[in-house]
């Protein structure tokens, strides 16, 4: 029985995923573009060289991070729906310590470490506002979270717009609004040595946090409050846990995987700052969350999942003139799919 | 000065149109028990078929319908995910955000093409006969779209429907204890259905004026949050109808802040002012204004004998 359950549970993803797809390909025809092409644009920007896969894994990285912090908060019933805005703040510190030159001169690969602890902590601490606002205030970390999202990118903005803040020097009226290249001590190592391709150690690092986060979930006394506190918080307050400390924790973790994520793009692949410079990683990294069911393995999938998919729709609209968006139809599908088919499922699976 | 007031409140007005449009719908809803974080997609939604409309048919009357329409149908899909399907509302309204934001943008490249911006027809400024030529008054309260003052009403009549009809006391009864109004026979599900889709009503007019009203072409993703801060406003307003309108009017003057403040010379980073109504609706939901008790029953479906 459990094992018809558990596969159960893995098969409505997995169909949401394929119906998604079948729904983008009837689009593409629809729209009058060649299908065979795009799904030949599509197949060549995600796998067709090492440089595409590289980028795609990279991707997958980013995503796996904020999926990983999505499930942790999660697994206390917080739905973390602010992860642009901890990549974005992360992304802030990571450029802002990757500029400063003393750190730069630091041994021992100090120089690359420290910008990626301070996008931790930028991004934990904007987590943690919404934390602190849940525990405080009983504000739904649904629109806290949503809401520090555009302040936190609105903060990049400020910061490009300001040579006061990280805006590069203003030669002339065409110098971007753009903070300048971090340091070459502060980029992230290549993992393969190859110059082709762009894969570097934030995959080892990703790895890592993965089977950590799976120990913590499943065998440590914390993921078990967590679990504890969300499924009945007075229960669990009684039975003498610190609620408001763990609620606040949660959200501080899915935010530090965020911050995480936003300073391993830029030390990774982008080296310096722009505006919009998170793109759509922070809800792509939700929806791998969504769909993972709180499994880590499942957001390792779906991350690289979502991560070749991306890097093939924005070939497919250099190549084959699909736009990009129709990703986003794909995952807004997949998400909808999901949360409406819970219901089925629970009926199928005999009910609770 | 008085010059520089009077635009400014008529800015404010104009930008904290949508706001109060699609917070008042919203606010059924929610006083219903069901919570629509889709308002951002159900407006943008509406003002790209508004757009549409607006643009092949020559009448911005007509893609005012379309609008609605098209925001109604969204607003169906969630009733029956959130109150037939007990989905998690929060988690299919993030998914309607990302399908709308998708599907608007891949149409509009499909069918604009590009960057166009290609400019629509739209709904004409009303100068109201005799007030619109008053000193001060004139420049700040008439001489707005039609769409304002049709607005102006329908939230009134909201207003009025929430708390003087029985339709009203049904909503405000299953929001707060649904299992009692089904023992009382209100038809708990149908209301909730009823009054998520006249927040699909609302957000449809709500998007029709930002693109066929105000800005009178499409852009992608040109509603950029102010469903968010309309769901925001609801909150600040505590789930009563004039307070929620206020903090419109608050989110609007913020917003129009960014267009004042440079007028008149004074030097504020343009990001800050931009961040403005996001901090204030932060402030908002933190409960500033004391701690709000939403309806009882917000987010929760309703099953009988459960």
């Amino acid at each position: 029985m459990t094992d018809r359950r558990r596969l159960l549970g893995m098969a409505v993803p997995f169909i949401a995923v394929v119906g998604s797809m079948i729904a983008g390909l009837l689009l593409i025809a629809l729209s009058g573009k060649d299908v065979p092409d795009a799904i030949e644009a599509f197949m060549d920007g995600a796998f067709g060289s090492a440089f595409a896969i590289g980028a795609s894994i990279n991707r997958a990285v980013a995503l796996s991070l904020v999926g990983l912090g999505f499930i942790l908060a999660f697994r206390a019933n917080l739905t973390n729906v602010g992860g642009e805005g901890q990549i974005a703040v992360g992304g802030i510190a990571a450029t802002a310590l990757g500029l400063w030159p003393p750190i730069a001169g630091l041994p021992l690969g100090l120089a690359v470490i420290i910008p990626l602890l301070g996008g931790i902590l930028a991004g934990a601490f904007w987590g943690g506002i919404a934390g602190f606002m849940k525990v405080r205030f009983g504000t739904n970390e649904v629109i806290s979270t949503l809401l520090l999202g555009f302040v936190a990118l609105l903060s990049v903005y400020w910061c490009v717009q300001s040579t006061a803040l990280l805006r590069q020097p203003q030669t002339s009226s065409a110098t971007l609004p753009e903070s300048l290249p971090i340091a070459d001590a502060a980029k992230l190592p290549s993992l393969t040595g190859n110059s082709e391709s762009p894969l570097h150690i934030g995959l080892v690092i990703c790895l890592l946090l993965a089977i950590a986060t799976a120990i913590v979930l499943q065998r440590s006394t914390f993921g078990l409050r967590l679990r504890a506190i969300g499924l009945n918080e007075l229960a669990a307050r009684r039975a003498g846990m610190p609620g408001g400390i763990l609620l606040v924790a949660a959200l501080a973790m899915a935010g530090a995987f965020g911050g995480l994520a936003g300073a391993i793009m830029l030390q990774g692949e982008q080296y310096y700052l722009k505006a919009g410079f998170s793109s759509g990683y922070g809800f792509d990294g939700l929806v791998v969350g969504l769909l993972s069911r709180g499994s880590t393995v499942g957001v390792l999938a779906g991350a690289l999942f979502f991560g070749f998919l991306r890097s093939g729709g924005i070939s497919m609209e250099i190549m084959a003139q699909v736009p990009a968006a129709l990703t986003l139809v794909i995952q807004g599908l997949i998400v909808i799919a999901v949360a409406g088919s819970v219901i089925l499922v629970e009926k199928l699976q005999g009910g609770r | 000065m008085e010059e520089m007031l009077a635009i400014f409140i008529a800015s404010t007005l104009r930008l904290a149109m949508p706001l109060m449009l699609a917070a008042s719908g919203e606010l059924v809803s929610e006083r219903a028990g069901v919570l629509n974080l889709s308002l951002e997609g159900m407006m943008l939604t509406a003002a790209f078929f508004g757009a549409l409309g607006s643009w092949a048919s020559g009448n911005p009357y007509l893609g005012v319908a379309c609008a609605i329409l098209a925001s109604v149908v969204v607003s169906a899909v969630q009733a029956w995910l959130s109150v037939n399907l007990r989905a998690n509302q929060l988690v299919v309204g993030i998914g309607f955000n990302i399908l709308a934001l998708g599907a608007t943008t891949l149409l509009y490249r499909i069918i604009f093409g590009g960057l166009s911006r290609e400019e629509i027809p739209g709904l004409p400024k009303l100068a109201v006969k005799g007030l619109s030529d008053l000193p001060f008054a004139g420049t700040a309260f008439f001489q707005q779209s039609v769409i304002v003052y049709v607005g102006l009403g329908l939230i009134v009549l909201i207003w009025a429907m929430l708390n003087h009809t029985s339709f009203g006391l049904a909503v405000r009864a299953v929001g707060d204890e649904p299992r009692s109004a089904d023992k009382a026979g209100i038809p708990v599900n149908a209301t909730r259905w009823k009054a998520v889709l006249i927040t699909g009503f609302m957000a449809g007019f709500a998007g029709a004026f930002i693109s066929i009203a105000d800005i009178h072409t499409f852009t992608e993703n040109m509603t950029n949050g102010a469903g968010y801060l309309a769901l925001a406003a609801v909150i600040f307003g505590g789930w009563n109808v004039g307070r929620t309108i206020a903090a419109c009017l608050l989110f609007g003057a913020a917003t129009a802040l960014q267009f004042q403040l440079p007028a008149m010379g004074i030097n504020v980073p343009t990001a800050f002012l931009l961040m403005l109504p996001y901090l204030l609706a932060l402030l908002a939901v933190a409960g500033v204004v004391g701690r709000l008790e939403p309806p009882t029953s917000l987010t929760l479906p309703f099953q009988r004998g459960k």
